[in-house]
């Protein structure tokens, strides 16, 4: 029974992740310009939104409200974009950014044309990518090798082959609420990444990540596009609500208010019961060994 | 008739030899009749190992509970009421909380001192339990729970059951996320119990969870019935302790009819009070610079909120451990379902282990045919199966407790979770397996070596003038020698007491024969013969 | 220096002489111990001073706390020095006593419970029955108003939930879900239409949505319906012991509960693969309007939640 129930996790979760790649595959074929992330919602991360600008020839150039502005890559960078791209990316994600089948299972390396600006200029200004191991289950994030002008000139390239959203977004935390935030974080957001952002291990050799230090627009762009095992929050949560959990995340989350002292890694009780009897009862029973008599 | 002459000094002369204490003590003697038994308790001896510390600890650690507690008492609200936070936690303010999260995080911010005293009572609660464990297993080790202290083992086991219980309604209190989600697995269990399960939980909770009453119900039983069952337990831990006198490891002049030690007053009492300023003094300093349970990052508890990493309070991890590693066996036929899944983790098998520890000193009276006093300590080496099955069920139990934070243990090495999981899983059957047989040998090992654990005495290598290497032991310190005499009977009477039996000695002459034999120095006294008082 | 035989030998308090080596202080130097007791004792005061201010100006509890504790220490250290070093040092020795009585007194005590109570209770039968009886009733009765007077019976209620034919699916703030909100690989816990303000509600009623494609999904045979363009509908309550199961990874398509690391495989019917929840999640059946709210075409369809005798 053992035996069988975890041959039946591993098949499951290698469908799993080959599923995926059909299912991004897929979407591309149906619809180029239909992103991954669609959604109907107004101010959620598409053009839909209150603000949207145009540039001359009617392409959208940026969009969004007060809360979050998201903006196109600038077309000029396309050419270093290129170059940085076959440099960097190509070998795994192929010379048409279509993915490249890996020992037959398609979508391994997975495609990248119509997911958007965001997407890209997430996985590479958070250090996912390039990848340091393209063997493991998850990338991990790793001070990033390529800075993020590099990082905005490749996603420029890369839209360019198939325009899409959502673009790079620019939070504006002075208009986020960090109450709010911190509501829609604790139902959100803390079942992965644990309520004090600390991240913790989930199933088959994937992680949530730890939430501090991130800046704010990766935030927002995690949140959009949903990377790797992440679910995407799009229709779901406006830009202004997006926008307070951003506020959130990098001020109590990456700043915590210590006022008690100490905040013990974030783990919670782990940590205070290793402190506890460590440092506490530890410490009072070589205080009893002081205090009391050895034997003669 | 008072004297004319009376003056200050006078009055004085007239309390007697020891002033106005003394006055006040014949006061209360006249009323009580205190000064027989007060003689004898100040005199009470106690053996002083420093292993007997590990009871003061638990009961100091209680003490700085009760403290801090009916601090937080008096600022704690116990009601699901929904306020407005107004305070001055930002991610906080304006949220809809009830009153009970609002008082907490008000009482770590806004009061004086109250963040202090939240954190000392959290710290406090890990170290008594953690105290009382490390105590009881001292008792176990050495055999202090064998006749004629069965009882208060018994008591023993029930504190330690009380002191979970009452951490885990304590840190259930402030309705914020975290324990709020314990409640609810708590809540689970109980609906998980056959036949009964449903009800019991609807009455227990008022309703279905989460329902309103549960808050205020904890807070009667934290504040209330827990601790008064625990200082009444307590109070009879203690007083069988005095009525039976402490145990004490073998040693020089140390017999099964005596106890050897240090006197109630001044020493013990010294000492004590002592340690009770140093357990308050270590709880205060974690309280100060170690952050505990610091709710308003978890905010307020909502049913379909959850957080990751969300394992109880260290002693409740056996049974978190547990819980997570336990295949779904699940019983689910002719209408009905019965969750073994759930309950042979929470409900059977913590009953079986502290059936275990109820029943053990019975079992081993019976096993071993022991059925005389012990006042004398065993060393834990001398009784290879008892202190094998000891380490076996310990070992049992951290397997558990590290079965608690997998998640955390598969994050921060980095490994895979279900890789994790499926350790635990076998690790909590081999590891036990392995205590016993292991542990078992390295008694026998240490029965065998001669002088295992005691102190080591030098050797002088001299050289002879034919070469010849020569180690002898080297003459001890006078102070080291240890004596071969018994110590001098008590007698149980105030009265002045006659010199020692020894012929030697009530003549008034030297004590020779107390001198070691083999010794070059002869450590002598002379004894004068006190006034002899007729001794019934 | 004295010697150290008798230094060993424990002696009785009672009866030495005021020289005696055992009542001679434990240190070889009493003096310079004392003098480092006086040091611990007047930091202790001096951290005490600053425990009193730190509390009067307000400082931050590290400062508050680490002068308590200073105090305590360093008072509590030079407490038990002074017990340890610069007290009797003993040892002393005290005799103990049987606690066992005399025969005598034994067969007495015996012979009171046994012949005088058991002599009652076989010359008064009834009265002892009836009186026994009696206590036995009251005491049936006083469990009622301890016991069963603390909350309502169970009944139907774990049986159902407030999901209802057409129920809307609204999120936290009340705002009616459309399909059109979720891309594929979102999730978005979700209640009846009035029950997201209610703890009871939340409680029970807490659902997931998760949309695992664009087109109709069927979980399993039976359910063609239930997943319409792709969005699923799960009881977020794991059927282990009833935390939320909010964490959902959407390349392995599982959810997996926080608490005890139940994972269920979203695509087939929340079915467990992992860990100890004993039955899938409970599938919401539910449809897409002609507006695009995402509504319930009834309740779910078995009890959500863990495990209890009465569910079948």
């Amino acid at each position: 029974m053992i035996r069988s129930l975890i041959k039946r996790s591993v098949l499951l979760s290698i469908l799993g992740v080959a599923s995926a790649g059909p299912l991004v595959l897929f979407a591309q074929s149906a619809d180029a310009v239909k992103q991954p992330y669609q959604t109907e919602r107004a101010n959620s991360g598409t053009p839909n939104s209150d603000v949207v600008k145009k540039d001359a020839n009617g392409v959208i150039t940026s969009y969004g409200n007060s809360s979050i502005m998201y903006n196109a890559p600038s077309a000029s960078l396309n050419n270093l974009g290129r170059a940085l791209y076959m440099q960097n990316c190509a070998s795994c994600h192929g010379a048409q950014a279509n993915g490249v089948p890996e020992g037959g299972s398609a979508g391994a390396y997975p495609a990248l044309v119509g997911l958007g600006p965001a997407t890209i200029n997430f996985w590479i200004s958070s250090g996912r990518m390039p990848a340091a191991n393209p063997r493991e289950v998850q990338a991990m994030r790793a001070k990033p090798r390529l800075s993020d002008s590099q990082s905005v000139a490749i996603a420029a390239w890369v839209n360019s082959l198939a325009p899409s959203y959502p673009y790079i977004p620019t939070p504006n935390l002075a208009t986020a609420s960090v109450s709010n935030g911190a509501q829609l974080f604790a139902l959100n957001c803390a079942a992965c990444h644990t309520i004090e952002g600390m991240g913790d291990a989930l199933a088959s050799n994937t992680y949530a990540p730890s939430l501090h230090n991130i800046p704010a627009y990766q935030v927002a762009e995690a949140i959009r596009i949903g990377p790797g095992n992440m679910p995407r929050f799009t229709g779901n949560l406006t830009d202004a609500q997006a926008n307070d959990i951003v506020k959130f995340v990098t001020t109590y989350i990456s700043h915590p208010q210590n006022p008690g002292g100490l905040g013990l890694g974030g783990l919670g009780p782990v940590a205070e019961g290793f402190i506890g009897l460590a440092l506490g009862s530890g410490v009072l029973a070589l205080f009893g060994f002081w205090v009391g008599e050895r034997e003669e | 008739m008072t004297n004319v002459l009376e003056t200050k000094r006078s009055k004085k002369l007239d309390k007697g030899p020891f002033g106005s204490v003394g006055h006040a003590l014949n006061e209360l003697d006249d009323r009580l009749g205190t000064a027989k038994g007060g003689r004898t308790f100040l005199d009470k001896i106690f053996p002083d190992h420093w292993s007997f510390m590990l009871g003061e600890i638990a009961l100091y650690s209680f003490v700085i509970l009760l403290v801090t507690g009916i601090f937080l008492a008096l600022y704690y609200i116990p009601s699901t009421a929904i306020v407005t936070y107004k305070g001055e936690y930002l991610p906080l303010y304006g949220q809809k909380v009830t009153e009970a999260f609002a008082s907490t995080v008000d009482l770590s911010f806004a009061v004086r001192g109250g963040l202090l005293m939240r954190q000392m009572h959290h710290w406090a609660c890990d170290i008594f339990v953690g105290a009382i464990v490390v105590h009881m297993a001292r008792v176990f080790f050495t055999g202090a729970f064998r006749k004629p202290r069965e009882l208060n083992w018994t008591i023993g086991t029930t504190l330690l059951t009380l002191a979970i219980v009452n951490g885990f309604l304590g840190y259930s209190l402030p309705d914020d996320l975290v324990s709020g989600t314990g409640i609810r697995i708590a809540y689970s269990i109980i609906l998980s119990v056959p036949l009964v399960g449903s009800y019991i939980g609807f009455w227990v909770f008022g309703g279905n969870f989460p329902g309103a009453m549960i808050i205020p119900r904890f807070f009667v039983l934290h504040e209330f019935i827990v601790p008064l069952l625990i200082l009444g337990l307590v109070g009879a831990h203690l007083a069988l302790l005095v009525r039976q006198k402490h145990t004490q490891f073998p040693g020089p002049g140390k017999t099964e009819e005596n106890v050897v030690g240090t006197p109630m007053f001044p020493v013990f009492i010294a000492k004590t009070t002592g340690f009770l300023l140093i357990v308050a003094g270590v709880t205060a300093m974690l309280g100060a610079f170690a952050q505990i349970n610091p709710i308003w990052q978890f905010g307020q508890y909502h049913a379909a909120n959850i957080s990751y990493a969300v394992q109880p309070d260290w002693y409740m991890g056996f049974l978190d451990g547990a819980l997570r590693i336990w295949p779904s066996w699940s019983f689910h036929s002719f209408g009905h379902t019965i969750a073994f899944n759930v309950l042979v983790p929470t409900l059977i098998l913590p009953g079986i282990v502290f059936g275990i520890a109820y029943a053990w000193p019975a079992v081993e009276r019976k096993l071993t045919g022991d059925n005389a006093i012990h006042h004398l300590l065993d060393r834990p080496s001398d009784r290879a199966v008892r202190t094998s099955s000891g380490v076996t069920l310990l070992s049992y139990l951290m397997m558990l407790f590290i079965a608690s934070s997998t998640d955390v243990i598969a994050n921060f090495f980095h490994v895979s979770l279900d890789a994790v999981l499926w350790a635990m899983r076998i690790l909590v059957v081999v590891v036990p397996i392995i205590a016993f047989p292991l542990t078992y040998k390295i008694c026998k090992e240490m029965q065998n070596f001669k002088g295992a654990g005691k102190r080591k005495t030098t050797n002088v290598v001299t050289r002879t003038s034919e070469g010849e290497y020569v180690s002898t032991a080297s003459p001890r310190y006078v102070d080291d020698i240890p004596t071969h005499l018994a110590p001098i009977p008590v007698p149980k009477f105030i009265e002045e007491v006659q010199a020692p039996v020894s012929p030697a000695i009530s003549s008034g002459t030297r004590v020779a024969d107390r001198c070691h034999p083999c010794s070059t120095t002869c450590a002598c006294v002379t004894v004068e013969p006190k006034i002899p008082v007729n001794l019934p | 220096m004295s010697s150290g035989i008798e230094n060993h030998t424990p002696v009785s308090l009672r009866g030495l002489s005021s020289d005696d080596p055992h009542l001679q202080p434990a240190a070889r130097n009493p003096e310079r111990v004392e003098k480092v007791i006086v040091v611990n004792f007047v930091f202790g005061i001096i951290f005490g001073f600053l425990f009193i201010a730190a509390y009067i100006q307000n400082w931050p509890p590290f400062i508050l706390g680490g002068a308590m504790a200073g105090c305590l220490l360093l008072l509590g250290i030079g407490l038990v020095s002074w017990g340890k070093y610069l007290m009797p040092r003993g040892p002393f020795v005290e005799d103990r006593h049987e606690f066992r009585n005399s025969d005598e007194d034994r067969t007495a005590f015996a012979a009171a419970i046994v012949q005088r109570g058991g002599g009652l209770v076989k010359r008064r039968k009834l009265l002892t029955g009836l009186f026994a009886g009696g206590m036995g009733v009251f005491s049936l009765g006083a469990v009622f108003p301890l016991l069963r007077s603390l909350g309502p019976l169970p009944k139907g209620t774990l049986f159902h939930t407030d999901w209802r034919k057409d129920s809307y699916a609204v999120d936290i703030t009340g705002r009616r879900v459309l399909v059109g909100d979720l891309a594929v690989g979102a999730i978005v816990t979700v209640f009846p239409e009035g029950q997201q303000v209610t703890e009871n509600g939340q409680a029970v009623d807490q659902t997931v949505l998760i949309r695992v494609s664009n087109q109709d999904f069927t979980t399993m045979k039976g359910r063609e319906t239930w997943g319409p363009q792709g969005i699923l509908a799960y009881s977020k309550l794991c059927t282990h012991l009833g935390c939320p199961v909010g964490l959902y990874e959407q390349q392995l398509q599982l959810l997996v509960c926080p608490c005890h690391q139940s994972m269920f495989d979203v695509n087939n019917g929340a079915v467990p693969q992992f860990g100890p929840a004993p039955r899938p999640l409970p599938q919401l059946p539910i449809y897409i309007d002609a507006s695009g709210n995402i509504r319930a075409q009834s309740d779910y369809r078995e009890p959500v939640g863990p495990g209890f005798w009465e569910r079948a």
